[in-house]
């Protein structure tokens, strides 16, 4: 089980980093986005549920294996159409999550807070060789070939499998915040993240509403899975451990609990790390994300937005 | 047959280092860090690359592990340790990757090819490369390290560091310096990790990258919290099954991180102070029957 970063089928190193210049810059760029939007994603799971149980949901990285799983073992069929395992995908691992919850969060709540903790990553650990039992270690390809062509946008080439995965995510995020900002169960969530107490108190039920959390921040997670399941044209048991740590790297960048922060921190994570990359050594890519979560927890710990979580 | 059972302990010895050093860390300080396999790592290739291009000899190959791990834990700890426990957690697991992915990429480290032909320890003239003796070396360092974290506990400053685990603003208001102490504990148990990596690097005379990644960090994990946070003996019982067992059930080896997954979240829910703990260093529970 020793991460080995340097297997990840990078499909964005492919430019030299010998050959510098503007458009190369631009590509860069782009690439930094779409991985980073899969990063925004995971961190807003992350940020809400911190923000409403103080913790790390240290499994996170394990939802967007299990959403991006499904999803792929459904269209394999041949059954099921792109946008309905994409759905499936993301239910499962919602559902995941929930059961997470009740199983390695709820029975702990109020111990010392190292005790959830490790239970997260003992959940984490168990998922993880789990998938490995189910699925074998072999990367899996996306079973349905999508037609994709390089699209000009302003003078500067895009791929439409990227645009994709970008509008895709960005379109999730926005239908977060309207969720948060404008429903009786958003604005609830918040409520409870403020002040638990409280919020009991106006007759919110609290539990129902962590459950809640656990299922948004969980389904988002599938779906940045499943978006770069397409992206890298790979599916495997440990795909979910450095997205998910790097993840958490960005929702610290943006503010913990912040969730403009979260999406903010994972776009800006996502183009570090693929201008990194570029420029100065691809072996190192996978350093990136941890040398600027210490160069924040040093500098700025209340990250770029201030967060709630100190 | 016997050449295993020494095999075996010789493992065991250098996890008990491992998961006691570790469990100053957790159960004493309350801190937790992910990456306590970089500092084993760190301390296996201080070791072997001293041994192997400048001939060192296998005391000043130790110390150094040591003090390189140790220093490397102080860089560390200086900065992050002002952290909750769970921004802690993540910085270290960071760290463990940045070393990982370090050792893979530097040229003097070997890549993921490693270094071979670390040689056996010499001291004063006398070869450790004898299984028997290698064992001795290896238990005598051992129980120096267990005296070592037990005399600590039971100090003045083991109480303090209990206090802080127990409730950090209580123990400042009481005039503890907490920053202090738990930069201290750490750079003390990276340093102790760093003795254990020299020892691995010294016995295995061959090694890379995968036995200090984070697996291993997470196998040591799995021992402090099995034995019992805040427990040396605890540890040492920790170590010693999750090394014995694992080669008893070998047919069973594609589940094993499936059981450790399990039994860490079980443990916590039902006995979260794990199978000897409770933060008291005594055989008193055998008395008490737990």
């Amino acid at each position: 089980m020793v991460n080995r970063p340097a297997c990840l089928p990078a499909r964005e190193t492919d430019t030299q980093p010998g050959r510098l210049g503007f458009p190369m810059f631009v590509q860069q760029l782009i690439n930094g986005l779409t991985t980073g939007s899969a990063y925004a994603l995971i961190a807003l799971g992350y940020t809400m549920i911190y923000g409403i149980l103080g913790l790390i949901n240290f499994a996170q990285g394990e939802l967007y294996m299990c959403g991006a799983f499904v999803a792929v073992l459904l269209l394999a069929t041949g059954q099921v159409g792109l946008v309905g395992a994409f759905l499936a995908g993301m239910l499962a691992a919602a559902l995941l999550g929930v059961a997470l919850e009740r199983v390695a969060f709820r029975p702990l709540r109020g111990s010392h807070p190292l005790v959830p903790l490790l239970s997260a990553i003992g959940a984490s650990i168990f998922l993880q060789s789990l998938a490995l039992l189910l699925f074998g270690p072999s990367d899996r390809p996306f079973p349905v070939q999508l037609e994709f062509r390089t699209v000009e946008v302003a003078g500067l080439p895009v791929s439409s499998l990227q645009g994709l995965i970008l509008l895709t995510a960005l379109g999730f995020m926005a239908l977060l915040l309207v969720f948060v900002r404008y429903t009786r169960y958003g604005k609830a969530i918040i409520a409870c993240a403020l002040d638990r107490d409280t919020a009991r108190l106006m007759g919110i039920n609290v539990d129902r509403m962590v459950a809640l959390t656990f299922l948004v921040g969980s389904a988002l997670s599938g779906a940045a899975g499943i978006l770069m399941a397409m992206y890298y044209n790979a599916t495997y048991p440990r795909m979910g451990l450095l997205p998910g740590l790097k993840a958490f790297s960005a929702a610290i960048l943006g503010g913990v609990g912040n969730i403009p922060g979260a999406i903010v921190g994972g776009l800006l994570l996502g183009v570090a790390e693929s201008l990194g990359a570029a420029y100065l050594s691809s072996g190192y890519k996978d350093a990136v994300a941890f040398v600027i979560l210490i160069l924040v927890l040093l500098l700025r710990p209340q990250g770029i937005l201030r967060g709630k979580g100190h | 047959m016997t050449a295993y059972i020494l095999h075996l302990a010789i493992l065991v010895g250098i996890h008990i280092i491992l998961a006691v050093s570790l469990n100053l860390i957790i159960g004493y300080a309350g801190q937790v860090s992910l990456g306590h396999a970089a500092f084993y790592g760190i301390g296996a290739y201080v070791s072997a690359l001293l041994a192997l291009h400048l001939a060192a000899p296998f005391l000043l190959c130790l110390a150094a592990a040591g003090l390189v791990a140790g220093v490397c834990g102080l860089g560390l700890g200086l900065p992050t340790l002002r952290l909750k426990e769970d921004y802690l957690a993540i910085v270290t697991l960071g760290f463990g990757v940045i070393v990982d992915i370090i050792l893979l990429n530097l040229g003097i480290t070997g890549g993921p090819d490693g270094l071979v032909g670390i040689p056996a320890p010499v001291i004063l003239g006398l070869s450790f490369r004898p299984q028997p003796r290698f064992l001795a070396l290896t238990a005598l360092l051992t129980l120096l390290v267990l005296a070592l974290a037990a005399a600590l506990v039971r100090s003045y400053h083991g109480r303090a560091l209990r206090a802080i685990r127990d409730h950090e603003v209580t123990a400042q208001v009481l005039g503890i310096n907490t920053p202090a102490y738990k930069v201290a504990v750490f750079t003390l148990a990276a340093a102790l990790a760093g003795l254990a990596g020299s020892l691995y690097a010294h016995y295995i005379t061959f090694i890379n990258p995968e036995s200090f990644g984070l697996h291993t960090s997470i196998l040591v994990l799995s021992m402090v919290i099995l034995g019992g946070m805040g427990s040396l003996m605890g540890s040492v019982v920790g170590a010693f099954l999750l090394t014995v067992l694992p080669e008893l059930f070998r047919q069973f080896k594609d589940y094993q991180d499936l059981a450790y997954g399990a039994l860490l979240v079980t443990l916590l829910i039902f006995r979260p102070q794990g199978l000897l703990g409770g933060g008291k260093l005594s055989l008193k529970f055998l008395r008490q029957g737990g």
